[in-house]
């Protein structure tokens, strides 16, 4: 391992990286033969092929955004990426038949275990496509259907066609056409109605080659009643050179389902995290975002929700460390489209040696959507001098009967905290584990307790020599 | 930059999100009328002294307009405490400018009042506030109902000095102020409030940028704003601290009382902060008028309109609660109940 990279890694415990064996690579830059070429290869339908040129055209012909993180959005070289990857021909059910180098990937990171322990259903992405995939056989009876998104459109063409593309439109921003043009890999999920899984499915996104675009899509469907927990982690092995993570999420809650859609995103220090994420919540459907950012050189993802039917709920929970050299502009939106609905965003952030954590939001009541009510509370911690936290907020209110309020601090630890506990005994960076521990509490408590015990030691790693 | 060389700000620019450029230049964009002068008269034996335009150019586009168009430049220095100056600037003719400098050596009270009838009126008021010194100024807008106005302002406020400053917005008809103020030495001070009754369909738009340079400085920022009729009050404010600039408290305070269906209301209180040792903190609210108050209030025999314009008048007079100087809030709040009572009376 070059000195560069170990300086790069530093305490990631995941920039660890396996030889490239790859069945088939595309040539690095993109074009419209390029987006073609993966829709052929994948022998997709005719009208996918349509989406993703007219999302090709899109990309090319849309401006970078001129807000934000320029600089570092900027320095993106489209041509110097590799659109897609394919590291084994087929999409296993059994982690026996899956490649034994990607296996090991997949053991190191603790995914089979973890299927057998508390998952209803694991689909495993390495670099472009799946490579694992199962689902628990009471829930297949069911009808829930999980697979990954070639899969899926494969099997359930309607139904995606349907869907796809109706929560996040390929015109939506650059990215989301970019994804939309050479999209690959990620989760279909339909839950029936009334149908309750009550043990987490998971996605797990692996990038392993350099200069590597993963670009993948989910769509998840929860049908009117039903209840699900998605959860999605991610890593990357640390490189001199940047890669590209790109996806796209569509939630889609009928009237009275529940989605809760958990994310870890621990992606090494050279990767561009920019994703975009949305919901719609129809009438008395509750969709949850419980959102984790702790790695990236930069992350620009703001989790949104559209109330779209009366007395739909939206919750959103996220925290972000920024450390060296990282930006992690992250944030919320909530679109009050329907009377009657309600929402809560909390927002914790820190940022140390050197990085910058920024909150951007946005909460929408439309002049229609009467009596209804939010709360945005944004707490950000600054431990060290040359670290840097935004808050941009916006609140946009249509009408005379919503109550909304917004909130935000920032702050440094509290010398006072910290002398309580040396003075009980610990040590000055032991303390300050625990009190960032306890700072991002509200979002690991909601976490399936495997990964907030996993974001635990992440944050004290991070935390490592915080003091001095 | 030059006006006519400069490019129309895009909607992305928070500044310029709500209120596009267009939507409050006098005309065409591409034109810099021909303006009078925006007269200012003191109350006291203070002289104003009549200054050329300087070359100094501006990268905001408002300001840039601004110095192009010309209009009236004055320049005030207070070098001496002495009793609250009251000035009274009064717009005429079709479209009027007023440049107005402040020079602050010695503590005191201004109060600029501003009226008149023009189609569209614009204020670019500069002010420093030396060292130690304790400075009072206010500004009340109370335009005729069919003017735009566009008002900018500078402030620099040097070591250990204080700056409370008080905007009363009670006129015109479509509106766009952008207030800047630069902490420019340790243990400087900024205590600002902007109280804003948006009636009708009047279009009510106000920027504060809060820049803290030096530690050991302080700001305190509160906006109210009442909305009724079709009305839109916009609230975005910008708070900087930078680097280095350890012990800093800084606080603002965005609340917005919707009165009707129609009126809308925006908060965007954004933070920017590079130094760890610091107190920072922003809150915004939106909500209705509490129904227990009004139940409280009609209990007691009040109209339902005399018992919201009381509850109004509370909540836009607690806007001025963070100011110390009694002359000031004792005058703004004064001025805020008879134009209250005289909605009432329409």
């Amino acid at each position: 391992m070059s000195d560069e990279t170990q300086e790069i890694i530093g305490d990631y415990r995941y920039g660890f990286h396996d030889p490239e064996n790859s069945t088939i690579r595309f040539d690095k830059g993109l074009s419209e033969q390029v987006v073609r070429d993966i829709s052929e290869l994948k022998d997709e339908p005719e009208w996918m092929t349509e989406i993703r040129v007219k999302a090709f055209r899109h990309f090319t012909e849309r401006v970078m955004p001129e807000w934000g993180n320029c600089d570092l959005l900027n320095m993106i070289d489209f041509e110097n990426i590799t659109y897609f990857l394919r590291s084994s021909d087929q999409t296993e059910k059994s982690w026996d038949d899956v490649p034994d180098d990607i296996k090991n990937t997949f053991d190191r990171l603790g995914i089979p275990e973890a299927e057998q322990k508390w998952l209803g259903g694991v689909t495993a992405q390495y670099e472009s496509e799946a490579v694992y995939h199962s689902i628990r056989e009471d829930l297949e009876e069911q009808g829930v259907i999980f697979l990954d998104m070639d899969s899926g459109l494969k099997q359930y063409p309607e139904l995606v066609k349907k869907y796809f593309g109706t929560v996040i439109p390929h015109s939506d921003n650059k990215f989301s056409a970019l994804n939309t043009a050479v999209w690959s890999g990620g989760s279909f999920l339909y839950i029936p109605k009334g149908v309750s899984v009550e043990m987490p499915v998971q996605a797990y996104f692996r990038i392993n080659a350099k200069n590597m675009g993963q670009f993948e899509r989910t769509l998840i469907i929860a049908d009117e009643g039903s209840t699900v927990h998605y959860v999605e982690g991610c890593t990357a092995p640390s490189y001199s050179t940047d890669s590209l993570h790109s996806a796209v999420v569509e939630l889609i809650a009928m009237e009275g389902a529940k989605i809760r859609y958990s994310t870890v995103q621990n992606w090494s220090s050279n990767v561009y995290n920019l994703v975009t994420k949305r919901a719609v919540a129809h009438k008395n459907a509750t969709v949850e975002w419980v959102d984790g950012n702790i790695g990236s050189k930069l992350t620009m993802k703001y989790p949104s929700v559209l109330l779209k039917g009366e007395g739909a709920h939206a919750e959103v929970i996220s925290v972000a460390y920024a450390g060296k050299g990282q930006h992690q502009d992250t944030g919320a939106k909530v679109h009050h489209l329907a009377s009657n609905t309600t929402s809560n965003i909390l927002s914790k952030s820190i940022s140390k040696d050197g990085g910058r954590s920024s909150y951007r939001g946005l909460l929408q009541v439309t002049p229609k959507s009467t009596g209804c009510r939010s709360k945005v509370v944004c707490d950000a911690l600054i431990l060290d001098g040359g670290s840097r936290s935004d808050t941009y907020p916006t609140m946009e209110i249509g009408n005379s009967t919503s109550d909304l309020e917004h909130e935000a601090s920032v702050s440094k630890v509290s010398s006072d905290q910290l002398f309580y506990l040396m003075s009980r005994g610990f040590t000055e960076d032991e303390a300050m584990g625990l009190i960032v521990n306890g700072f991002f509490e509200p979002f690991t408590r909601e976490l399936p307790m495997e990964y907030a015990v996993e974001l635990n030691k992440l944050l004290e790693l991070e935390m490592e020599g915080s003091i001095g | 930059m030059i006006y006519q060389k400069m490019a129309i700000p895009p909607r992305s620019e928070h500044l310029w999100r709500y209120t596009p450029w267009p939507r409050i230049h006098p005309s065409s964009t591409d034109e810099v009328p021909e303006v009078d002068d925006v007269t200012f008269s003191l109350s006291t034996e203070h002289e104003l002294e009549s200054i050329s335009h300087s070359a100094t150019t501006h990268e905001d586009i408002a300001r840039a307009f601004l110095q192009s168009a010309g209009g009236s430049n004055n320049r005030l220095i207070i070098s001496e405490e002495s009793e609250p100056i009251h000035i009274d600037a009064r717009a005429s003719g079709h479209v009027a400018v007023g440049h107005l400098h402040l020079d602050v050596k010695a503590s005191c009270v201004v109060l600029i009042h501003l009226i008149g009838e023009p189609e569209w009126v614009g204020i670019h008021i500069t002010g420093k506030v030396h060292p130690n010194v304790q400075f009072s100024f206010g500004f009340i807008n109370e335009l005729d109902s069919n003017t735009k106005f566009l008002r900018c302002e500078d402030w620099i406020v040097e070591r250990d000095a204080e700056l409370e400053h008080a905007t009363l917005s009670i006129g015109g008809f479509r509106c766009k102020s952008d207030l800047r103020s630069t902490l420019n030495g340790t243990g400087s001070t900024i205590r600002q409030s902007v109280t804003a009754n948006a009636v009708g369909p009047r279009h009510d738009d106000e920027h504060v940028e809060i820049h803290h340079l030096h530690g050991h400085t302080n700001s305190d920022l509160v906006m109210n704003s009442a909305c009724s009729g079709s009305s839109h009050f916009i609230a975005t404010g910008l708070l900087t601290i930078a680097e280095g600039a350890n012990k800093t408290d800084a606080s603002q305070v965005f609340r917005n009382l919707l009165l009707s269906e129609k009126a809308r209301a925006e908060a965007i209180p954004e933070l920017e902060v590079l130094a760890d040792d610091v107190s920072a903190a922003h809150g915004a609210a939106t909500a209705p008028v509490d129904k227990n108050q009004m139940h409280y209030l009609m209990s007691r025999g009040l109209s339902p309109d005399e018992s919201q314009s009381l509850i109004v008048s509370g909540f836009l007079l607690n806007a001025f609660s963070n100011l110390s100087n009694k002359y000031l809030t004792e005058e703004m709040k004064t001025r805020l109940t008879v134009h209250l009572e005289c909605e009432l009376k329409r």
